[in-house]
């Protein structure tokens, strides 16, 4: 098949599942129509694959004309090039995992058929948004992808407990997006006034010619972008919309605000390596953008007892981590991350939901332990999701994340210290979650541990496969010092096969260096691990309530009270401006003035007339009738004087 | 051609003689063969070409170019939108509303035809007192302060404008289209400032720009459905429509460039204020109606400018308005004709009751928050993007909307839709309302996928109305 035509069935699969679980969804079997969601996504993975094997440098696909607007044109059109399908194999890959685990995981819901459409539409917005190929349909899949993680966030609208809760925390991630996705808006402004063209490679090439476009317009381009990013990956300023997102269902938290949406501001930042590398401020601002979040989400992150929100934190100090690398302009290590994390993070979500499930919707960790026996394939591929993520050596996470490190030590120590230190954390929250959960002894009812049970084929299948990607998905990317012949591949893959990147070197460090990093890392992993068997699982430590935490503790679980001041600095001056604007300023001035002045015309009139019936409104129907009558004598008059 | 102004008078006149359990099927069938008879001429029509069409008459005669068929072809749908959407209600039973609304239909697409500078002005002036008699015989209790405020306005702005074209009239000594655009009002100095500036007072209460919108939100929520439906989603277009074809090509120039800013400044307040009072509107339609202030804001702002470009998508952006204003009004009416209330805080949970019309509600809302795949998203994006270039802290501004636009919508939405159901009984949508809103939105979906078919359609004429 012809590379566009296989494009076009890549990103057609999913809107076809979209469109038939959205229209007949209702009538259908559940198996079919859980089915053809999956089966839509499994088929556009296959034919991502045969995309990837046949890859030959960058090829646009041009669908149609979307406008043309002044001198510059806006095209429905699309880039094969190394990393649009490789994210195309994560989101179509993680996504039918995540897809069929559902399949399992939402049988019981009422809204079975509306999950599907929405997910299958959020495959197909965030295939635009990867395999566009300029920023206009970018921006398309980027709205796209934020109205599918609202609707899908609130899917539980309806739920006695929580529904509310849940709808609030669906607006409050839409609205915490729209403020990034302006700064985007902004930043395409300035590329059409600078570029005349949204197309990545012309924007690229002309840069590359005409060295007088670089000037100080790309720190404000590049701001922008970031801004978008930071937006879209939950970084400081507008992460915390992330953790609420939590109160969509579990596939949904696996798949977009894990595996795949999340990264769409890595995605943007590789995607215009070109344009951060000429805005080294910009660079500066996301490196330590990056290391403030990772630091403080990990820090947030030690003292949440909802299994869901340890790994909600997680995955912004991950994304933190990411930006740290591509602060240092390696966007390969940040790519590289952004592959283990979807394959570790799915699988720890995808477990979380496992067990969520097995307990009855119970997400509280205090109410759990020893599940290890009850559920024991979930049990052992959460063990290596979270070995993955703690760094234990030989594990994808392992690799990526040391990758990382190696950059900071190279460029910045002070960076490489407090990475190390927000790794520490990695390893205690997520060795803590572990052995909470399934180890020492269960602290539910009697009645709820008789109903715990391990889930079923199409839950735990994807489990296992996420487990093998978890543990071997380091072999992509492995580093120079075990197989000279063989490492690097994924560096090697992204720099020859995308725009840009071939002229941006990671440093590379020496044989002696490298060893000593590895270790090291692999200590900490490794002690932090045995200290948190010895604390979590045989001796129990865990704070009942909240009032027996202290200070640090009190800080921790309520995220350092950042939604306390959101709300008291932006939500609450905003709502009493509205107010005041609603209520006295529109009211009683401006609307209040209108009536002065028409009591006024009204009290003339009332005095000077006898005929005064009473009905203002009557009154008022002579008033139309003599402006008519008025404006036909001027047209009486008019036509006479011609 | 002649049809196309004459059909709705003439059904305006059957209707009044006709008896009441006819009237909402003549309404249907009338409005109906006025849409099929201009999407029949649209066949036909030769967009770079003007037809003009001479009835004989002194002072009116009529002409029909591509922007002008945009805004007949919108009309006539719209008409026939709003009689399906009241379908079911005892409004469209009243012959007095077909009739009326008929003139209204007339007095509409006089407007987008007239190639007089009077005609104009009559036409403009006839479309008030349909709506005047609608919101009189239809309208709630509470309507005669409203009214008296609207009806001030509306005066003001009328005879703002009755002096400027008398004016345009004396100091160019003629009075059709492709004479006034051949004058050259250059010469006149501040008093063509002045003369544009009546003009400009006229749309600007009809628009209404900030800061004469007060009479909106009170003549929108006294206003029957059908009434508020008319208002929103067509009469206030006539106002963007005189900017477009009449105002900005005739005073090009000095009027325009004095007022170019100060017109695009008051824009730019409507769209942050109009947001930022919707936030805490307590009645829907209340809400929906700053809402619209904001939305306006914003084409007004992209009209000024002046360019093809943006005028083309504004003209997007504006039979977009129509879409997201008639099923946001047919939403808020559902509300009310269903339980009696549009008070937000007596709302909740009527999703659980009426799946339906949460779906069609949600797209609508999708819609008003320009989201892919809507004509909106595009609309949007490029109206911000020449303010952008125009002006960057304007357009800065300017997109605070995409923020605001979320925070009230979605409010709005959820807190009538979801939560603990506070209502008992909520009939779901009958057939008549889910197809209007069927209609909408792939209206909505498909100008979103394919807006070049309007943006090339309009720009005919566009580019002959550039001096």
């Amino acid at each position: 098949m012809a590379k566009d035509l296989t494009l076009i069935f890549i990103l057609a699969l999913p809107l076809i599942g979209f469109a038939i679980n959205g229209v007949f969804g209702k009538k259908l079997p559940k198996v079919l129509v859980g089915g053809l969601a999956t089966a839509a996504v499994f088929l556009a993975f296959l034919l991502a694959l045969t995309l990837f094997n046949g890859l030959e440098g960058v090829q646009i696909v041009r669908l149609f004309e979307i406008l043309h607007y002044d001198n510059f044109q806006i095209n429905a059109s699309f880039q094969i090039d190394a990393l649009s399908v490789w994210m195309t194999l994560i989101i179509t890959g993680i996504g039918s995992l995540i897809h069929l685990f559902s399949m399992g995981y939402m049988s019981h819901d009422e809204g079975y058929h509306k999950f599907f459409t929405y997910l299958n539409l959020f495959i197909f917005s965030m295939l635009l948004l990867v395999l566009g190929s300029n920023y206009f349909v970018l921006f398309f899949g980027w709205e796209g992808v934020g109205m599918c993680s609202y609707l899908l966030i609130g899917f539980h609208y309806n739920d006695a407990e929580k529904g509310i809760a849940n709808s609030l925390a669906a607006r409050k991630a839409f609205i915490m997006n729209r403020i990034g996705d302006a700064g985007l808006l902004l930043g395409l402004f300035m590329l059409i006034g600078q570029f005349g063209s949204l197309e990545y490679l012309e924007i690229g090439k002309m840069l590359q010619s005409n060295p007088a476009l670089q000037g100080g317009a790309m720190f404000f381009i590049t701001l922008c972008l970031f801004i978008a990013a930071t937006g879209k990956s939950a970084q400081i300023p507008l992460f915390t919309w992330l953790p609420d997102a939590m109160a969509g269902p579990t596939p949904v938290s696996a798949l977009i605000h894990a595996a795949t949406m999340v990264t769409a501001g890595i995605y943007l930042t590789v995607r215009s390596n070109f344009l951060f590398e000429l805005a080294p401020l910009t660079q500066n601002i996301i490196l330590y953008v990056g290391l403030a979040t990772t630091l403080v989400a990990a820090f947030m992150a030690l003292r949440q007892n909802d299994i869901k929100k340890v790994l909600a934190y997680s995955t912004v100090s991950q994304l933190g981590l990411m930006f740290v690398a591509l602060g240092f302009g390696t966007y390969t290590v940040a790519l590289f991350h952004v592959t283990t994390h979807a394959f570790f993070k799915a699988l720890l979500f995808l477990g979380s939901g496992s067990v969520i499930h097995g307990m009855h919707e119970e997400q509280d960790i205090r109410k759990m332990g020893g599940l290890a026996k009850l559920m024991p394939i979930t049990h052992f591929t959460f063990l290596i999701g979270t070995m993955a993520i703690a760094g234990i050596p030989f594990l994808s996470g392992f690799y990526s994340k040391d990758e990382i490190l190696a950059q900071a030590l190279h460029h910045n120590p002070v960076v490489y210290v407090v990475l190390v230190l927000a790794v520490t954390l990695t390893a205690i929250y997520m060795f803590r979650l572990y052995f909470l959960t399934f180890h020492g002894t269960f602290r539910g009812t009697d009645a709820l541990k008789a109903k715990v049970h391990e889930s079923g084929l199409s839950m735990t299948l994807p489990l296992m496969v996420l487990a093998v990607l978890s543990v071997f998905g380091g072999l992509l990317n492995l580093p120079g010092l075990f197989f000279h012949g063989a490492a690097h591949w994924f560096d090697h893959y992204l720099s020859n096969g995308t725009f840009g990147l071939s002229s941006v070197h990671n440093a590379h460090l020496d044989f002696n260096t490298a060893m000593g990093l590895m270790i090291f890392a692999s200590f900490i992993a490794i002690i932090v691990g045995f200290w948190a068997f010895r604390n979590y699982a045989q001796k129990g430590a865990l704070a009942k309530s909240d009032e027996q935490m202290n200070a640090w503790e009190t800080l921790s679980a309520k995220k350092l009270y950042i939604d306390e001041i959101y709300n008291a600095i932006f939500v609450q001056p905003l709502l009493k401006i509205s107010q005041f604007l609603a209520t006295v300023f529109d009211v009683q001035i401006l609307r209040n003035g209108v009536y002065a002045l028409a009591d006024s015309i009204l009290n003339t009139a009332t005095q000077t007339r006898k005929w005064q019936n009473g009905f203002l409104s009557s009154y008022l129907f002579w008033m139309v009738l003599g402006l008519i009558l008025f404006v036909s004598y001027y047209i009486l008059k008019l036509t006479v004087w011609h | 051609m002649a049809l196309i102004i004459l059909l709705p008078l003439a059904f305006s006149l059957l209707a009044w003689f006709m008896p009441s359990s006819l009237s909402r099927i003549v309404g249907l069938i009338g409005s109906g063969l006025a849409l099929v008879w201009s999407v029949v001429q649209l066949c036909s029509f030769d967009p770079e070409a003007t037809q003009h069409l001479d009835l004989g008459l002194r002072f009116v005669r009529f002409s029909l170019d591509s922007l002008g068929f945009t805004m007949v072809l919108l009309t006539n749908a719209v008409i026939f939108l709003i009689y399906l959407a009241n379908f079911q209600r005892s409004i469209v039973k009243e012959t007095r509303f077909t009739a009326l609304t008929f003139l209204m239909q007339f007095g509409l697409i006089g407007v987008f035809t007239s190639s007089t500078i009077l005609g104009f002005y009559i036409f403009w002036e006839l479309t008030l007192l349909p709506v005047f008699l609608i919101l009189y015989w239809f309208g709630t209790f509470e309507k005669q302060k409203a009214l008296l405020q609207f009806f001030l306005y509306t005066l003001l702005g009328s005879l703002a404008m009755l002096l400027s074209v008398i004016g345009l009239m004396h100091y160019t000594g003629d009075q059709t289209y492709e004479a006034l655009l051949a004058a050259d009002l250059s010469q006149l100095g501040n008093t063509g400032i002045l003369l544009m500036g009546g003009f400009l007072l006229a749309f600007a209460v009809k628009i209404p720009l900030f800061p004469f919108h007060t009479w909106q939100a009170e003549t929108y929520t006294n206003a029957p459905t059908a009434g508020t439906m008319l208002l929103s989603a067509l009469m206030l277009k006539m106002a963007l429509f005189g900017l477009i074809k009449w105002v900005l090509p005739i005073f090009a120039g000095p009027a325009v460039d004095f007022w170019r800013w100060p017109i695009i400044v008051l824009g730019l307040i409507g769209i942050i204020y109009g947001a930022v009072v919707a936030i805490k509107q307590q009645d829907l339609k209340t809400l929906f109606a700053y809402a619209s202030l904001s939305h306006l804001g914003l084409i007004t702002a992209g009209i000024m400018l002046g360019d093809v470009a943006t005028t083309k998508t504004a003209m997007l952006q504006i039979v977009n308005h129509s879409i997201v204003a008639l099923g946001l009004f047919l939403a808020a009416g559902i509300i009310e004709q269903r339980l009696r209330t549009r008070e937000i805080a007596a709302l909740g949970g009527i999703a659980k009751v009426a799946p339906r019309f949460a779906f069609w509600f949600a797209v609508l809302t999708f819609v008003s928050l320009s989201v892919p795949f809507t004509a909106g998203f595009i609309g949007e994006f490029f109206l911000l993007k020449s303010l952008f270039s125009a002006h960057a802290l304007t357009g800065i501004l300017a997109s605070s909307t995409l923020i605001l636009g979320a925070v009230y919508m979605l409010r709005a939405y959820q807190d009538t839709m979801f939560g603990p159901t506070k209502i008992a009984v909520f009939a779901d949508l009958h057939w008549s309302e889910w197809t209007v809103f069927a209609i909408l939105s792939i209206a909505a979906i498909y100008l979103g996928l394919a807006p070049q078919c309007l943006t090339d359609f309009v720009g005919h004429s566009l580019l002959q109305l550039k001096p």
